[in-house]
């Protein structure tokens, strides 16, 4: 299934990106530079940025096809993920962009004076950022396979390289022009194929959403197994099958039999007209009902369904303002108030972009049951524009979407792995471009080699595990820090560890499969419900059981971090940097850059 | 910069300032003083923004977690259709948006104004 246009696509976004940036570094390359052309970024333009590096393979891929198999409830992963730009306006936003802090370990030591609650951050910062990336890779691994076939680790270890040659070439920085032509991008590749399929098809009534699929083939159907699946057929199926089914190589006209089937990864199915669809082992069948709930179905059960729904609501909702390689970009705005403008953008952007995920899920369910059958519905975004229109239209469309996706795993990949990579050279080794460098391919090589492993997870579910363990950790830190004078070190340090560990070991104890039902299903595969409130709660009694650990200046800080602009007295520092810088800056100041080399990570440039 | 209070500026003038041409750095000065004036203006400056903050939390919160509340008390809420569309669709896939964006501008407008009024207060003292 190679096709050119496909290839010429993702081979175009990629060295547009590239080009881009290698200009951009160019450009701007001292702290001064950064400064006065952060004066010049309009709130609009910013928000874009920020879209384009947010908008991940979660959004563009995972949430249709998570609707799709799992049903509507899954939804509230978008709503989530829009919805806590809400309360990073709210609480978050003006306040740290005054605090001029780079990152969370800066704000941390900056606000907390403890040089051991940065290591913390950094640790935590490294597990955030490493549990983000996998669902990328996958998402690449997904978008390659879907256009070229083969197996799914192919695109994991293209799009691994790719990342880390252009990282560790300083090649690859997030110019926040580049991310803001990203954003544009990703919604148009969106859009485009989904208006144009609403409206040019004759699908199914979208009233019969739960009826009329999966359980049979409208029409003779082919379906491509890349990965092993088991079948269970409900009544005798003449088939065309060509590869392994039960252990015995197929080629040619087979009746399956009532019972279960194993088909081997590589086989290909072909179903006549009006056959029922055999159900897959493992994969939830939705009814109508069910599928139209607005609760989540955790692997499609409803299992302590509102729980559920309240525990993905709390993770991404809060875990959206502790993304590292998202935070960086607040510091392009001017101001406190220019902060917040960007981030309301923010929420119109994402609101704008998540109309379209439903509208996959919802073709999806009706256009393309056989991706149930493959086990591959996350890949519903990919394969729809092929699968209903054969022509040249259905060719172009699928090679959009294919840039599009792939826009999306570059953008948010390279952000985590300049966030990665910095963390690792700045605050645990010692800092310089070849430290940045070396710390850049040792992650690559270390994510590519775990992405290939986690193919059978969804990818909204690795990137929902992802916002747990942030809003865990960062949320209860930024919020406490900036919003409570009596926080210690001692006490956010407590629920760094706490908040931090509880939800890594239930997300790594889910990914090994323990607890599958009831309760510890929810728990583990939630964290978020009793974590967050977990970190919370340690931070508060923690720091009012040692208030010796209280920094000496806290009216000083809080007013670095409340105070508008305008009423700040003059810092001795405004002489060197020019009036843009607070007056109250934790620990560094960006050092100055080598021509053409990554130098600060954090720098996001014009 | 991090631990110490930041150095005051002294402006050398021709004349000696009199207390009519107070600028605003001393004003925000007084901020600085650890003592009981400059804590009360800190903590009616956060109290104040905090409470803006928490006029559009609260509703946003109520508005996220009431559907899928509803949806377990009342059964049949997901079967309803909106112009032969499910309601889950309608408010997941887009309905839920314009409101948040909403909330998000509203807020946004009420807290340029207050920091605009704790300008004016600090400039008329």
């Amino acid at each position: 299934m190679t096709e050119p246009a496909t290839i010429a696509a993702i081979a175009a976004v990629t060295v547009v990106t590239a080009v881009i940036s290698a200009r951009g570094v160019r450009i701007a390359r001292t702290p001064a530079d950064f400064m006065v052309a952060a004066r010049q970024v309009p709130s609009f333009l910013n928000a874009s940025a920020i879209s384009g590096e947010y908008l991940s393979a979660a959004s563009f891929l995972g949430i249709a096809g998570l609707a799709m198999l799992e049903g509507l409830g899954a939804l509230w992963y978008a709503v989530g993920y829009a919805a806590g730009y809400l309360v990073l306006l709210v609480a978050v936003a003006a306040p740290l962009r005054r605090f001029g802090a780079y990152t969370i370990p800066d704000f941390a030591e900056g606000r907390l004076e403890s040089h051991v609650l940065r290591r913390a951050a950094t640790i935590i910062v490294l597990v955030i950022c490493g549990f983000y990336l996998l669902p990328q890779l996958k998402g690449a691994g997904l978008t390659l396979q879907v256009a070229f076939g083969g197996p799914e680790w192919i695109g994991v270890v293209v799009l691994g390289v790719i990342v880390t040659f252009g990282i560790a070439s300083g090649g690859m920085k997030g110019i926040t022009f580049v991310q803001a032509f990203q954003y544009w991008l990703k919604i148009t590749a969106l859009a485009i194929p989904a208006i144009f399929l609403v409206m040019f098809l004759h699908h199914p009534p979208i009233g019969s959403i739960g009826s009329a699929a999966p359980h049979s083939f409208d029409q003779r159907t082919t379906i491509e197994f890349p990965a092993s699946e088991e079948l269970t057929v409900d009544g005798n199926i003449r088939i065309n099958a060509v590869g392994r089914i039960d252990g015995t190589l197929r080629d040619g006209p087979l009746t399956l039999t009532e019972g279960t089937h194993e088909i081997t990864s590589g086989a290909t199915l072909t179903f006549p007209a009006g056959a029922r669809a055999p159900q897959v082992q493992n994969s939830p069948s939705l009814t109508e009902k069910e599928w139209t709930s607005p609760l989540l179905h955790l692997g499609g059960e409803p299992i302590h369904p509102l729980a559920a729904t309240y525990g993905i609501l709390l993770a991404t909702v809060l875990g959206a303002m502790g993304l590292p390689h998202i935070l960086v970009r607040f510091y392009t705005n001017r101001d406190g108030q220019a902060a917040r403008r960007t981030t309301a953008f923010v929420l119109l952007l994402l609101g704008c972009f998540y109309i379209f995920p439903a509208v996959f899920a919802v073709l999806g369910r009706l256009e393309a049951p056989g991706l149930y059958v493959s086990g591959q519905t996350d890949s519903v975004v990919l394969v729809l524009p092929k699968l209903v229109s054969a022509g040249v239209i259905g060719t172009a469309l699928g090679a959009l979407v294919a840039a599009g996706a792939f826009a999306a795993f570059l953008s948010t990949s390279s952000g985590l792995f300049i966030s990665m990579a910095g963390a690792i050279s700045h605050d645990i080794m010692d800092k310089g471009v070849r430290t940045f460098r070396a710390s850049a391919m040792v992650i690559g090589v270390v994510m590519t080699t775990l992405g290939v492993f986690v193919a059978g997870i969804s990818i909204n579910v690795l990137v929902g595990w992802a916002f747990a363990i942030a809003a865990s950790t960062f949320c209860p830190l930024l919020l406490l820090g900036i919003w409570w004078r009596r926080l210690t070190w001692i006490g956010a340090l407590g629920g760094l560890v706490l908040g931090g560990g509880a939800s890594s070991l239930a997300v790594i104890l889910t990914m090994a499969g323990v607890g599958k039902t009831g309760w510890p299903a929810v728990l583990l595969g939630e964290p978020a419900i009793w974590t967050v409130p977990l970190s919370f709660l340690t931070m508060v009694s923690l720091s009012l059981a040692t208030p010796g650990a209280l920094p000496n200046d806290v009216v000083a800080k809080l007013l670095a971090l409340h105070l508008p602009e305008r009423v700040r007295p003059p810092s001795p520092r405004r002489a060197e940097l020019g009036p843009l810088v607070p007056p109250i800056t934790p620990t560094r100041v960006p050092t100055p850059q080598v021509a053409g080399s990554p130098g600060r990570w954090s720098d996001p440039d014009i | 910069m991090t631990a110490h209070e930041p150095p005051r500026r002294q402006v050398i003038r021709a004349a000696p300032r009199r207390p009519s041409e107070r600028s605003l750095s001393p004003v925000t000065d007084d901020l600085y003083q650890p003592d009981a004036y400059g804590r009360e203006l800190l903590t009616s400056l956060m109290r104040a923004q905090a409470g803006v903050s928490l006029a559009v939390l609260v509703p946003a919160i109520t508005l996220l977690a009431l559907y899928p509340l509803l949806a377990v008390l009342l059964p049949g809420l997901a079967s309803y259709e909106v112009l032969g569309l499910p309601l889950t669709l309608v408010i997941l896939g887009g309905g839920i948006y314009p409101p948040l964006v909403l909330l998000g501008y509203w807020y946004v407008r009420r807290a340029e104004r207050l920091e605009q009024r704790f300008v004016e207060l600090l400039k008329e003292q």
